[in-house]
């Protein structure tokens, strides 16, 4: 029997607001343990949560982001389990009435399709403690850092719309992308802002039941979502194959052992609204001004690209799912650059060297003002591409103008004819076997003369100004 | 005296000045005061001192009071088992007292020290800084001799708290003294509430209402047909409001681990098991279950909250206040049992599950009768305490 998986995913974020969620403690569960607490988050007896307007902002906000219905009416519940984390011993979080439902994603599948992913509902949560295992001596010991408890947190909780590992993989690279074009958070999944939990069965294919899931943990980057995913399907696969029933459970992602590993019975009773949160009520006005904060998204920066800026839908994509790639595309722009040299010149040579110097775009020595300098130069045939990337690397160590590092190092182009009909004719004479070629209709061997110009004019020359002249002299010869 | 207080304010008085200077008023150790002990009755919370002072200590002490200590209490407020609400006002070591009242404990508590007794409004008086149990339903109930030191107590502690956002945007009644026609003002009375007495009490509670009537004040009988599910709505939404947010009582910060466990979570288990009573035992144990084996009996109560509370407020808008009896009727001195808590307070319970206001009245002095609740709709708070001002002074004018 062929089987297919159904995924679901549960997605927190950890909202980069400056306070916590019900109180006014720093939200920076990085700081030294249990420096960021108050009566309120430490949940002392007597301690009354005040919900934060910044929280609200940002949640919804990022509700809008991913297309979101937000609710006129949403509140928050007391969600029971007892864990160290969590000494309270119930969680507040919106079980029955999110901040919104609705919304969803758009991807490519794995065969190049677009494929919509819906989100189920959205709705905020506080985060827990932190619990951090050590030795005191032979005595393994638990302590409980407050830092983190009270965090504003969102959870996104997907339909089961996902079918297989890379699906599940570019919904997240999307998500992330748009969560920080709102704004709402940094996302990462290293870093713990973004944590996603997998609830996955399995089904015979082509059939629509759906059949017990298991919900797995503990995987701290996209990559390792589809691992486990992937593992998880054919563990599931194989026993169902064997004819063992699936329990509802939890397991955990082992990222050295490349496995999931059961962790606990899942256990979930229902919630009980908190009166000590009052309910939260959107009017449609104060829905509308967030909307008009919203940033412009990747799907809509896209749509626009393309028809302002004539790219194709790859390459608008690839422009447009990163915030600070659009902006410096953006900036080019401004700068009288065409489109689609900028579209080249950035994906192909300033992102890599970037990447390869460990740099953000954002942050780079190689401003979007310097490169567009550099690239007018190009255009204008007064570098050739070869100098071009030359130039730019010299851009990243030095601060000079890209003019002055031009002339200083002699990286102008070579386009004076009688400079080149020499070197020509130089070339034209070592290499009598290539003009032979040419004439008997060998398109390569015109490229190799070419190349051998170029060399020859140690790659300052401007190589249409070669094929012009050499086109002109192979045939003077013939 | 120890009987009575748990603990004892160290400073002698207090400076402050303001209109309720030189009372001297007791609380209950669910109540913060920084640095007092806040055990709320639990020895889950035998080690807590509260960091910080609730809103209405803090708002008592500027407005001039003393706060001269906290009393003996029931395991977080509920019922009075244990509790010696009314003793320092009776033996005259406090002016007033503050009692959070969660199903009637104020109203039955004053009952027994023959005082006032007032449930405010819930949502007038913040609760922050105090030790919960029942979140929807509990909110700080005032004892004292007269309903004028009520009302001044009310006038401090009523009103907006940027410490409780739970508390709703309403216009805070004005506790300033007001007067009361009788000519003017119908008093309603609910047969259904009547039904439940016991044998012979429905009689005496007639006789209370002849003061009203000499008084001037017409009465009216009214119908709320469903009176006996306030209890059973109570029973339920309550005890599910309790097992989930006792949860915070863990006994494991501020209470006593207990030994022996093999794990943390078997620690937890040991150490909540061993710190709860018997009676708040059965009721987290009944409010689990409704929680999570009969989810949908918890969403109908809801439902029939709601009803009963638009039933209310029907009745309330068809007269100016409601009289209702107020009988302390424990089928024994010591009610032990969940279900004998509950008869205890079948009289008073109402205005938990709807959050109106309801004053004590104690008989006159002298005279064989019993005393009765006052109740009015949300926020007349004031008004109500006027009331039973008027009735106290026609009392003192001789008849």
């Amino acid at each position: 029997m062929e089987f297919e998986a159904v995924i679901g995913l549960e997605i927190h974020v950890e909202l980069n607001c400056t306070t916590k969620m019900f109180c006014d403690c720093p939200n920076r569960p990085g700081d030294e343990p249990n420096v960021n607490t108050c009566p309120t988050c430490l949940w002392y007896p007597g301690a009354m949560p005040r919900f934060s307007q910044d929280v609200l902002e940002k949640a919804s906000l990022l509700c809008l982001g991913l297309g979101a219905e937000l609710q006129p009416k949403s509140a928050f519940d007391q969600k029971v389990y007892y864990y160290p984390d969590l000494p309270k011993g119930f969680q507040l979080s919106q079980a029955h009435l999110p901040l919104s439902r609705g919304g969803g994603i758009d991807i490519t599948d794995e065969n190049g399709k677009p494929k919509r992913m819906r989100i189920h509902h959205i709705h905020m949560e506080e985060d827990v403690a932190k619990l951090v295992h050590e030795m005191e001596g032979r005595l393994p010991i638990s302590l409980v850092d407050f830092n983190r408890a009270g965090s504003p947190l969102v959870e996104i909780v997907t339909e089961p719309d996902f079918r297989a590992p890379h699906e599940a993989m570019e919904f997240l690279k999307a998500l992330r992308t748009q969560v920080r074009t709102v704004g709402s958070s940094e996302c990462s999944m290293e870093n713990g802002t973004m944590r996603v939990d997998a609830n996955i069965s399995v089904r015979p294919r082509g059939t629509s039941q759906m059949n017990t899931k298991v919900e797995v943990k503990n995987m701290n980057s996209i990559r390792h979502v589809g691992d486990a995913i992937a593992y998880e399907f054919s563990r599931q696969s194989a026993a169902v194959q064997a004819g063992e029933t699936v329990i509802l459970h939890t397991r955990l992602w082992d990222p050295e052992k490349k496995a999931t590993l059961p962790m606990r019975a899942k256990f979930e009773g229902p919630c009980v609204p908190d009166p000590a949160v009052p309910v939260i009520q959107l009017s449609s006005g104060w829905i509308e001004k967030m909307r008009s904060r919203l940033p412009e998204m990747p799907a809509v920066k896209a749509e626009r690209f393309m028809a302002r800026h004539g790219l194709t839908g790859e390459e608008a994509l690839f422009l447009s799912s990163d915030a600070e790639v659009a902006g410096y595309f953006e900036a080019l722009i401004g700068q009288g650059i065409a489109p689609r040299t900028a579209m080249h010149w950035l994906a192909t040579q300033l992102i890599p060297a970037v990447k390869d110097r460990g740099q953000e775009l954002g942050s780079s020595p190689v401003t979007p003002a310097r490169f567009a300098v550099l690239l007018k130069m190009l255009s204008q045939n007064e570098i050739n591409a070869n100098a071009a990337r030359e130039v730019l690397l010299h851009l990243f160590d030095s601060d000079e103008a890209p003019e002055a590092i031009v002339s200083a190092r002699g990286f102008r182009q070579v386009s004076d004819h009688a400079t080149l009909d020499s070197l020509i004719d130089k070339v034209l004479s070592a290499e009598p076997a290539a003009i032979a070629d040419v004439r008997s209709g060998q398109g390569k061997a015109m490229g190799f003369l070419i190349g051998q110009v170029m060399q020859a004019s140690g790659g300052k020359a401007n190589p249409k100004i070669i094929r012009e002249l050499l086109a002109k002299k192979l045939d003077a010869l013939s | 005296m120890d009987s009575i207080f748990l603990y004892r304010n160290p400073a002698t008085a207090h400076t402050e000045s303001g209109h309720l200077q030189g009372l001297k008023i007791a609380i209950q150790p669910n109540i913060s005061v920084a640095g007092w002990p806040t055990e709320a009755g639990s020895n889950a919370l035998v080690n807590f001192k509260a960091l910080e002072d609730a809103t209405v200590v803090q708002r008592l002490r500027q407005a001039g009071a003393y706060v001269c200590g906290s009393t003996r209490m029931s395991e977080f407020g509920f019922g009075l088992q244990g509790s010696s609400a009314g003793d320092a006002l009776r033996q005259r070591a406090a002016d007033a007292e503050l009692v959070i009242d969660l199903m009637g404990e104020s109203r039955i508590a004053a009952s027994r020290a023959a005082v006032c007794g007032f449930k405010p409004t819930y949502g007038l008086v913040s609760r922050f800084g105090l030790v919960g149990l029942i979140p929807s339903m509990e909110c700080c109930g005032v004892l004292a001799v007269s309903p004028k030191n009520i009302r001044d107590i009310l006038k401090a502690m009523a009103g907006p708290d940027e410490l409780d956002f739970s508390l709703p945007d309403e216009k805070v009644p004005d506790f300033s003294p007001q007067t009361i026609d009788p000519r003017n003002t119908t008093i309603g009375i609910i047969t259904e509430a009547l039904s439940a007495l016991p044998a012979g009490q429905e009689k005496v509670f007639r006789a209370s209402m002849d003061e009203l009537k000499k008084a001037g004040f017409a009465l009216r009988e009214m119908s709320l047909p469903d009176f006996s599910l306030f209890s059973l709505v109570h029973r339920i939404v309550g005890s599910v409001e309790a097992s989930s947010s006792a949860g915070r009582y863990d006994s494991v910060r501020y209470g006593q681990r207990a030994a022996g466990a093999k794990n943390w979570n078997d620690m937890y288990l040991l150490s909540r098991g061993a710190a709860f009573g018997p009676l708040l035992k059965s009721y987290l144990f009944q409010g689990s279950f409704f929680q999570f084996e009969r989810y949908k009996a918890f969403q109908d109560a809801c439902r029939i909250r709601a009803h009963l509370l638009a039933d209310m407020q029907r009745l309330t808008s068809q007269a100016d206040f409601l009289a209702f009896p107020a009988v302390d009727c424990a089928p024994s001195d010591a009610p032990a049992s969940l279900s004998d808590t509950y008869t205890q307070f079948a009289t008073t319970v109402f205005a938990n599950v709807t959050g109106q206001p309801a004053l004590y009245l104690p008989p006159a002095p002298g005279l064989a009768r019993t005393g009765f609740q006052l109740a009015g709709p949300r926020l007349s708070d004031a008004r109500l305490l006027a009331l039973g001002e008027h009735l106290l002074n026609m009392r003192q004018g001789g008849k």
